[in-house]
């Protein structure tokens, strides 16, 4: 590992400082450690070494160095090698240092990396009994969010179908991520970890976002309010002793006594199932056909037991 | 193949020098702690620095690196006046760390304008493209979190999730915590005389006492499981493919799985869980053992029938 990282940075040295792009073979002549090496040998330091580079987030090109493109080189510009400075104050980073320890993605602190390049880790102070998981693999949702920032169109397989997906963003909701994103058949949700096989396009910049798209109004809606139904205002009532914890999975004011509240219902099947999770303890008043479809479920449910 | 070492490695370096470089010199306790060093990994690293450098590799040619007395000093390295641009991965783990805090509602200004200048430069757009919420809809977990912190007895209202029963209670909480998309508190409970966690959005009421407690030497490792005991309630029930999402959401054990059928076995306080369970998956779940849960599936359904027709 030693005489990898030696390599590699001479080689970001050289590649920076290069006025022009620089052929592979320039590169084996003059870095530091490419040297009498058989070419089959070079060739797979050297592929080695640049997929380090790219995952450093170093951005290398390849360019053509004449006007006939027979030969191509390398190149890093130092101006988009430099972190974009976001020119936190003291407080700032210390905010962001101990977020970026609290909260794990992927089975580590998710921040620290990124800490780390923006000039290291503030010094804190006392115990924060505070923590996240925000699980998943950092993989793919880091190529999906690079994607998503480049406007890049992806390609990858959904529960063993293809899939082609302008991604429009991500979103953790409910322990679970998501992508938000458009294709032929309109705007579509997936959730991440089941996603196979991403294939992020070679070019940026290939589709414009809708004006005053917001993936909250998309990821938001309770799990009844997104579906295909024809909507239908649907009344139910909770007793005193559910009413609060009712009323906070609504997001309304929690209570004292009773709840009778109006839902918007745009997924039968979903609505149902959540109104028996509270037993009998919640009733749906209005309308008919609403109250049939419990009782039908309820029905079948009894029928199961045989 | 790629060693995470080598680049965990590299990007420390490459983040190193320009820190060094843009303070002339910097003490070396700070350093340790800021980029998280090692005494022996600084070193190892100010080595490899100090034999890098321009090609031709001459004493002009490479960096200059070697600690003066508590003193990191860096040189001859204006190549890497800023350190590398922020991967997609680790954009979108800071970002979703500070989101995760702001979320909370207990965030300080300083963690907001931190994030809104992060955002700024990694995706313009954040702010309708990310969302990490894992919602506090209760609004106690700051409460709880400077509970913990000032080692503050708890009262705390509890609908529990195992038995559909609500209980008060008094808590000693340790951590506060999120995963799975919720806020769990995890502590030692007065009523059953043990550690417990609790769902912070099943907290109905709570109340912060004058009571200090006594924290223990170590805190557990948060985790969300449920160990069963020995009076537990335990069935046996057949999954179709559209009931899956069960597995997901309650701690059950697969006995065996197909592409059209996965067999679970549950465990809950009581039969009430399970039960309800049972009503709302219809025709997608089978029970196959567990009479005490067949007997309260047949007594609230004769109950929900009896209202609904």
């Amino acid at each position: 590992m030693q005489n990898v990282v030696e390599r590699v940075l001479n080689l970001l040295i050289y590649l920076l400082e290069s006025p022009t792009p620089v052929t592979s073979n320039d590169i084996r002549n003059t870095v530091h450690g490419y040297a009498d090496q058989s070419d089959e040998a070079f060739h797979r330091m050297f592929e080695r070494d640049k997929q380090v580079l790219r995952r450093l987030g170093v951005p290398l090109k390849l360019e053509a160095l004449d006007v006939w493109e027979i030969d191509e080189g390398y190149t890093v510009d130092p101006e988009e090698y430099a972190i974009p400075d976001p020119r936190l104050d003291e407080k700032e980073r210390l905010a962001l240092t101990v977020a970026g320890r609290l909260v794990r993605l992927g089975g580590t602190e998710a921040g620290v990396g990124a800490i780390i390049k923006l000039g290291g880790m503030e010094r804190g102070d006392g115990l924060e009994p505070l923590g996240a998981d925000l699980g998943e693999g950092v993989e793919v949702l880091g190529e999906l969010f690079g994607a998503i920032s480049e406007r890049r169109k992806t390609e990858f397989s959904y529960r063993g179908q293809p899939r082609k997906v302008e991604p429009y963003g991500i979103a953790h909701r409910r322990g679970h991520w998501y992508l938000v994103g458009n294709t032929v058949d309109g705007e579509r949700m997936y959730r991440v970890d089941r996603i196979e096989d991403l294939k992020v396009g070679a070019e940026s910049d290939t589709f414009v976002k809708p004006k005053g798209f917001d993936i909250r109004s998309v990821v938001d809606s309770q799990p009844w309010e997104a579906g295909t139904d024809p909507i239908v205002e649907t009344e139910v009532r909770f007793d005193a002793e559910v009413a609060w914890w009712a009323a906070r999975s609504l997001g309304l004011a929690e209570p004292n006594d009773e709840l009778t509240v109006t839902v918007p219902v745009a997924n039968r099947d979903a609505f149902v199932g959540w109104v028996l999770s509270f037993g009998d303890s919640a009733e749906v008043l209005e309308p008919a056909e609403m109250r049939e479809a419990i009782a039908t479920r309820v029905s079948e449910a009894l029928g199961q037991l045989a | 193949m790629t060693s995470a070492r080598t680049v965990s490695r590299l990007s420390r370096i490459l983040a190193l020098i320009p820190y060094v470089l843009d303070r002339q010199s910097a003490d070396v306790g700070e350093i340790m702690e800021r980029f998280g060093y090692t005494e022996d990994q600084l070193t190892r690293d100010l080595n490899t620095i100090f034999v890098c450098g321009l090609p031709g590799y001459g004493p002009g040619d490479l960096m200059e690196a070697y600690i003066d007395e508590d003193e990191v000093i860096i040189d001859a390295a204006d190549f890497f006046a800023k350190a590398p641009r922020l991967t997609p991965s680790e954009a979108l783990g800071l970002l979703a760390a500070g989101l995760t805090v702001i979320g909370t509602g207990e965030a300080s200004p300083a963690l907001e304008s931190a994030v809104a200048k992060l955002s700024k430069v990694v995706m313009p757009d954040a702010d309708t493209s990310l969302v990490v919420d894992v919602l506090d809809q209760s609004h106690h977990v700051g409460v709880l979190r400077d509970a913990a912190a000032d080692s503050k007895v708890v009262k705390i209202v509890y609908r529990s999730v195992g038995k559909e029963e609500t209980t008060e209670r008094e808590i000693e909480p340790w951590s506060v915590f999120a995963t799975l998309g919720r806020w769990y508190v995890l502590g030692h409970c007065r009523l059953v005389e043990g550690q417990r966690t609790f769902r912070i959005d099943r907290i109905k009421e709570l109340e912060v006492l004058d009571e200090t407690f006594e924290r223990p030497a170590s805190v557990p490792e948060p985790g969300v499981g449920y160990s069963p005991s020995k009076d537990d309630v335990t069935c046996v029930v057949d999954l179709q493919p559209a009931a899956r999402w069960v597995l997901e959401y309650y701690p059950v054990d697969v006995l065996s799985e197909s592409s059209h059928k996965t067999r679970i076995r549950f465990h809950s306080p009581d039969a009430e869980v399970p039960a309800r369970l049972l009503l709302r998956l219809g025709t997608d779940a089978q029970l196959v053992e567990g009479p005490e849960v067949a007997a309260r599936v047949e007594e609230i359904g004769r109950a929900l029938l009896a209202k609904y027709r």
